[in-house]
């Protein structure tokens, strides 16, 4: 009897589960296919009453015309390079100040992570301005040329970011103090100590965290759109708009397929990635 | 252990301490140099915009002919965004001291930066050049003008027009002069409504929301009824019985369930869903595109009266920029509205010329030939008049003005009510604007 209660226990709680993620694939799956559908509609089939899953006739020229729309390659280079160069600096910034305030001791340690902290809670939208005054009308002041409109003003802003200095510190604290007084005692300077114990222990929270980077860095949209002023410096993220009709009469299937554009590039990644993702995320969730 | 410690910490003193002694020395040292422009060289000079899309390639094409057509001015286009986007970037712009000379300014947006004291005053330059105002729209000229000074000049202007699906009138038997007075096309919208058994597939007429300015294509409405937003010295009158009387008519509308309102109605009249809306004229290209049917535009109907008002942007030039740059903006900005310009301009955009001989030329009456539904705006245009202060003037009074609207429309709460309370709001966001303009004019 009780083997049949169990049994009857343990597919209720799977299909419960599957139900779950059946939910959860429709959530995320559904919106991403109607942008993919709608890239192969004309705007006639987008914008009737009717709903089309799947479109009558597939119009692949909505992609040539996204792409001519508008300088993409252009778009392209100015993506890959702020997500490359912002996400490195991220990173870097962060590992290093993290392993500083977990490992170091030096005065004013709890003061700067209380600082953090509450650099945490600011929104970045009440930093849009200030940092749009300073890299126009103080830097022109120091070096005589505004920043506006530059690779270096886009970039800088978010090269460091509280949150993964917080995650990592949290990280780095609960590591094995074993090995890296064992490193110590062996006689490894701090730069031995990251790259060979913390680096390699921390792998999966260093990856988690640069996926979020690389994520956030590439779908970046207001500060791009407020620092830049010319076609040639805009993200992909910025450029689409160019392809939006100021009175409202939009192609959507050629938006669609721009938007495709955008998405795309994160897509490979994440394929690439997925193992990471999932080694990070059961790392330590067995024994030995 | 020690000696470490007061490495790192020396060096942690010694970098404050420099980089105090930078910051200080640095601020003295590197003045801005100045600008100097050599006589004969080509000055350059910078203009945002705001025309996206199909619009915005042929924004890029005028500047382009501008450019080649002679050596003095070069013109740096740059896409900056939505009518809103750029002005809030220009803003921030303002903040930081670097500020374009020429900026796409839309109808509700210019007076704000006019108040600021940021827009230079063009009528010495219109002078110089021997510019014909008398050759520009009354409306569209007289809306940028303040104490008899130019600080807006028009170029991408639309008005209202009453859009209606003709093969839906001849489906229906109504004959399509009804569209020339509100009461007679309430005497036909039954006859315009389409039943599939208890669901309506076509209504006789569409409500956009706020964001879709519905607000701007109310004013001739409320104009029609002899009433007004605002009287020009910023005494709201919205909630007067004219205005209250024009605010049921639309809340009837919804009420007797032959209208209503929707996010994008000029979507949703391309795929027949509406016999008729209003609608501006810039966004004839687009229905043009989407419409399976035979469309036809007219003017918008009268009630006890005709009423039609303006709309779109203009240009104008930063009071910041040097003056050998203004000169060389205003040539652009001159070039922009000249006649051969605003008709080159209006027949890719949708957008009515701003020059009555760009009208009359032959190559506007031929392509008016051609396209009789473009021609209707500009034959509205003489008898449209500027828009209410309390729209254009007062800070987001579209918005709030709109707000309202969709509270009549879709929540269908009773005019007198939606339009008190919106008053009251109006009034409160235009005591700022009355003590500022009392600064800049006395």
């Amino acid at each position: 009897m009780a083997d049949f209660s169990t049994n009857r226990a343990i597919v209720f709680q799977r299909s419960l589960g599957y139900l779950a993620m059946i939910l959860i694939v429709l959530v995320i799956g559904v919106p991403i296919f109607w942008m993919l559908s709608g890239s192969l509609k004309t705007t006639q089939e987008i914008y009737s009453t009717n709903i089309q899953w799947v479109p009558a006739s597939p119009r692949w020229g909505n992609y040539a015309d996204a792409w001519n729309a508008a300088p993409f390659e252009r778009f392209y280079f100015n993506s890959i390079l702020i997500t490359a160069l912002g996400s490195s600096l991220e990173i870097i910034n962060a590992t290093l100040t993290a392993y500083a305030l977990a490992f170091l001791r030096f005065p004013g340690k709890n003061l700067i992570f209380v600082i953090l902290l509450a650099a945490l809670m600011i929104p970045a939208q009440v930093t849009i301005l200030p940092n749009y005054v300073f890299f126009g009308s103080t830097v022109f002041d120091l070096i005589g040329e505004s920043w506006i409109n530059t690779y270096q003003a886009i970039i800088l802003p978010g090269a460091s970011v509280a949150f993964g200095t917080f995650l990592m510190r949290q990280s780095f604290l609960g590591l094995p103090r074993e090995v890296i007084d064992a490193a110590k005692v062996d006689g490894a300077g701090h730069f031995r100590i990251l790259r060979d114990v913390v680096l390699p222990m921390g792998k999966p929270v260093i990856v988690t965290f640069a996926l979020i980077s690389v994520v956030a860095k590439w779908n970046e949209y207001l500060w791009p759109l407020v620092i830049t002023t010319t076609q040639e410096m805009r993200p992909l993220t910025v450029g689409i708009s160019y392809l939006f009709d100021a009175e409202g009469n939009n192609a959507w299937g050629v938006i669609m397929a721009a938007t495709f554009f955008v998405v795309f590039p994160l897509l490979v990644v994440f394929m690439f990635a997925q193992r990471f993702i999932i080694e990070g995320l059961t790392a330590g969730a067995t024994k030995g | 252990m020690t000696s470490t410690k007061i490495n790192r910490r020396s060096i942690v003193k010694g970098g404050a301490g420099a980089a105090v002694a930078v910051g200080s020395k640095a601020s003295s040292v590197f003045a801005a140099p100045a600008v100097i422009q050599e006589t004969g060289s080509t000055i350059e000079v910078t203009y945002w915009a705001s025309q996206s899309g199909v619009n915005g390639e042929a924004e890029q094409e005028l500047v382009n002919m501008f450019n080649e057509s002679q050596q003095d001015v070069k013109v740096n286009y740059q896409f900056q965004g939505t009518y809103e986007e750029t002005a809030q970037k220009l803003t921030a712009a303002i903040q930081a001291r670097q500020v374009p000379e020429i900026s796409t300014l839309s109808d509700v947006w210019w007076f704000k930066f006019y108040l600021a004291g940021a827009l230079q005053p063009l009528t010495e330059y219109v002078n110089e050049a021997k510019i014909d105002t008398a050759d520009y729209f009354e409306s569209l000229w007289n809306e940028g003008v303040r104490e008899g000074v130019q600080y807006w000049m028009p170029f991408a202007r639309s008005t209202p027009l009453f859009y209606y699906n003709r093969d839906a009138f001849a489906a229906a038997g109504v004959d399509e002069s009804i569209v020339g007075n509100w009461d007679t096309f309430v005497e036909n919208t039954e006859a315009l409504m389409v039943r599939d058994g208890d669901t309506v597939t076509q209504y006789a007429f569409g409500h956009p929301d706020a964001g879709s300015y519905n607000a701007w294509l109310f004013q001739a409405v409320i104009w029609s009824f002899e009433g007004a937003y605002s009287e020009d010295d910023f005494t709201i009158t919205i909630a007067q019985d004219p205005g209250v009387e024009a605010g049921n008519f639309y809340r009837s509308t919804v009420a007797d369930g032959w209208a209503i309102p929707v996010e994008d109605h000029t979507a949703d009249f391309g795929t027949g869903l509406f016999a008729a809306i209003m609608a501006s004229t810039g966004s004839m290209g687009g229905i043009r595109e989407n419409a399976t049917f035979d469309w036809g535009t007219a003017f918008i109907p009268e009630k006890y009266t005709f009423g039609c008002c303006t709309g779109g942007s203009g240009h104008s030039i930063l009071a910041t920029a040097e003056d050998a740059k203004k000169e060389a903006a205003f040539k652009y900005i001159a070039f922009a509205s000249s006649p051969e310009s605003t008709a080159f301009w209006s027949r890719r955009s949708g957008y009515m010329p701003v020059r009555k001989s760009a009208v009359e030329s032959a190559e506007m009456q031929a392509f008016y030939d051609e396209n009789p539904n473009a021609l209707t705006a500009v034959e509205q245009l003489p008898k449209t008049d500027p828009q209410d202060a309390a729209r254009v003037f007062i800070p987001n009074g579209d918005q709030i003005i709109g707000g309202g609207l969709e509270q009549i429309t879709v929540n269908l709460v009773d005019a007198a009510e939606a339009f008190e309370e919106v008053s009251g709001i109006l009034q409160e966001e235009a005591e700022p604007i009355i003590e500022q303009l009392a600064d800049v004019e006395g």
